[in-house]
């Protein structure tokens, strides 16, 4: 319980980072922090394959390639004012309202956790051979599909920042072709 | 061991916090990192109820991690079309504010 609280209060202190900090590579960081965080949750959750998922995959390439974008657009720190006076104190209240209603309805019906031997039987400590088993006995078309997601993902990203290069020859041609019409 | 309870009130508040940033924040690149927070804080409360299903036999508990998992790779799609956007809209208007962003044509 002790490690929990320890590890939620570095959690919301790292998400609190990430929504207030004013220069992107600092709130990129403490997003950073936070994944890693997480990751350490997972492993007292009995999620060890996830939790190394987690660090290779959010912190190991989802934020680099945040952070070379940041770079590379040398995106500045914000600094104005909002528009409207009144969207930051009822984006606290709203936020702050729903999150207490969450987390009353959370504690509402508490259930006890199965015994740790059961956890153990079930779970295996969420090791990859446990996962993989789970992933192509009931998830594969959920697999399939997300490996044409990416494909797509992938031809997407190349096609939206390839810009038109003329080739010498077929522009050649191309103009060769006009002139004679 | 916590009980679930715990970690679906932590994944509230960090989904919260999460959306506090995507409705503050001016720059799309913020706006980006705070939809990951919140995706994260979905994750979180898909472990946890993960480890309160073990009762009902291993593919139904790991049915959670497995799901884990996938929006994993979701989300690393959705970043990288994302932020090929932004660069694409970097390209032509040198600002990445949104309060502009009505007339975007590519």
């Amino acid at each position: 319980m002790v490690t929990f609280i320890f590890l939620a209060t570095v959690m919301i202190i790292g998400a609190i980072g990430v929504v207030t900090l004013r220069q992107p590579v600092h709130a990129a960081l403490s997003l950073v922090g936070t994944i890693i965080i997480l990751a350490v949750i997972y492993v007292t959750l009995q999620a060890h394959f996830l939790a190394a998922a987690q660090v290779i995959v959010y912190a190991g390439a989802i934020m680099v390639l945040f952070l070379f974008v940041i770079m590379l657009l040398n995106v500045e720190g914000e600094g104005q004012a909002d528009k409207f006076r009144w969207l930051r104190p009822a984006v606290y209240v709203t936020a702050a309202v729903a999150a207490a209603a969450l987390v009353v309805t959370a504690f509402m019906n508490p259930r006890p956790l199965p015994a740790a031997e059961v956890v153990d039987a079930a779970l295996s400590g969420g090791g990859a051979a446990q996962i993989g088993e789970v992933l192509f006995e009931r998830f594969v078309l959920a697999f399939q599909l997300v490996a044409v997601l990416l494909l797509t993902s992938i031809v997407g990203v190349v096609s939206l920042v390839q810009r038109k290069v003329e080739r010498a020859d077929i522009a050649a041609s191309h103009s060769k072709e006009t002139g004679r019409e | 061991m916590v009980a679930t309870e715990y970690f679906i009130a932590l994944s509230a508040i960090i989904f919260m916090i999460g959306a506090v940033g995507v409705l503050t924040r001016r720059s799309a690149i913020m706006i980006f990192l705070s939809v990951e927070l919140m995706l994260n804080a979905a994750n979180l409360a898909l472990v946890a109820f993960a480890l309160q299903w073990a009762e009902a036999g291993m593919i139904t508990a790991l049915s959670g991690q497995t799901a884990v998992l996938i929006i994993m790779a979701i989300a690393a799609a959705e970043v990288a079309i994302g932020l090929a956007i932004l660069v694409a809209i970097f390209r032509y208007r040198h600002s990445s504010e949104v309060d502009n962003l009505s007339e975007v044509r590519l």
